[in-house]
């Protein structure tokens, strides 16, 4: 071959080598976001929440035997506008850290209309919430009773066994579970939320202690409303 | 990520839903009946969730075959080492 030849072909060769690299390069950029997010999904790095079914590993959720046992209260309140009665069948539950339990509420609809409630919950002490953990309960999503219908309500939930580990949780004995329900309406988002002004709703989440910025329809017409 | 970290903005301080969602409402009292016995035995038990364990199970277990819960493996509900028949302790 001559000498051109020899470059020729090398040169063909470099090309297809350089544009290999590049298509490749580029066809990574692109599948980079899909699998960080699949990696995050995964891994629950950089505090991606992992939620639905089995967020809560199997071996969270394990009593630990020959704790101290952790007493948790009841307490259910309607809003005025709610003609529903409202009551826990059990007024406390002595639980262990880690140990799934069941507890009941009962919900009755005195009214003679179907009503559609939603309700709130809030636990206290404060340092107890990253612990108190609900597996399922009847929060948050909209309830319908129809009229003069008496319905029973339950709620599984544990107490995650790192509160054994937290040098403040460590005198806590009494939990208080307190649930709300509000009647529900559409908001302009179309999504029901409870149809009670705002301190009142964060109140019973038990957030009436701290001040909130304003909901940013408040902001745009004007900001003049409180929070 | 670790699982007891204090409130911070982003957990404690927010009000998070359940794992799960909500349970669906049982309007026809489908599973009243095990609802009852629980809630008789955790009176009998002076509030204390572990000896009633049994019947805990037993009304998930008849929430899923009336199609009032999806049906998932027991270890996934923490119930795993519970038996199913009553314990000999007092009922």
């Amino acid at each position: 071959m001559t000498r051109n030849e020899v470059y020729a072909a090398r040169n063909r060769s470099l090309l297809m080598y350089t544009s290999a690299v590049i298509v490749l390069a580029v066809g990574v950029t692109y599948a980079a976001v899909p699998l960080y997010r699949m990696f995050c999904a995964a891994t629950g790095f950089a505090g991606t929440p992992m939620v639905g079914q089995g967020r809560f590993e199997a071996e969270r959720l394990v009593p630990v035997e020959g704790a101290r046992r952790i007493k948790v209260h009841f307490n259910a309140d309607t809003s005025d506008q709610l003609p529903w009665k409202f009551t826990p069948q059990q007024q406390y539950v002595t639980v262990l850290p880690g140990e799934t339990s069941l507890a009941f509420y009962k919900a009755k609809n005195k009214s003679d209309k179907d009503i559609i409630g939603i309700a709130t919950y809030n636990v206290t002490p404060d340092r107890i919430a990253p612990y108190f953990a609900k597996v399922e309960c009847f929060c948050f999503e909209e309830q319908k009773l129809l009229a003069g219908e008496e319905v029973d309500m339950p709620l599984l939930f544990f107490i995650d066994k790192d509160i054994l580990d937290d040098p403040s949780c460590c005198k806590i004995d009494d939990v208080v579970l307190s649930y709300t329900f509000f009647r529900a309406r559409r908001n302009t988002q179309g999504n029901l939320e409870p149809d009670a002004p705002e301190e009142v709703v964060q109140n019973s989440l038990g957030f009436g202690e701290y001040e909130h910025a304003p909901k940013a329809e408040d902001r745009k017409a004007g900001g003049s409303s409180s929070p | 990520m670790s699982f007891g970290r204090p409130p911070s903005i982003s957990t404690g301080f927010q009000v998070t839903p359940p794992d799960r969602g909500s349970f669906p409402l049982d309007h026809y009292g489908e599973c009243k009946d095990q609802m009852m016995a629980y809630v008789t035995c955790l009176r009998n038990n002076s509030n204390s969730s572990t000896p009633c364990r049994h019947l805990n199970k037993a009304y998930l277990e008849c929430r899923m075959n009336k199609g009032l819960m999806e049906r998932d493996e027991w270890k996934n509900l923490g119930l795993s080492n519970v038996e199913k028949e009553a314990k000999p302790a007092k009922d």
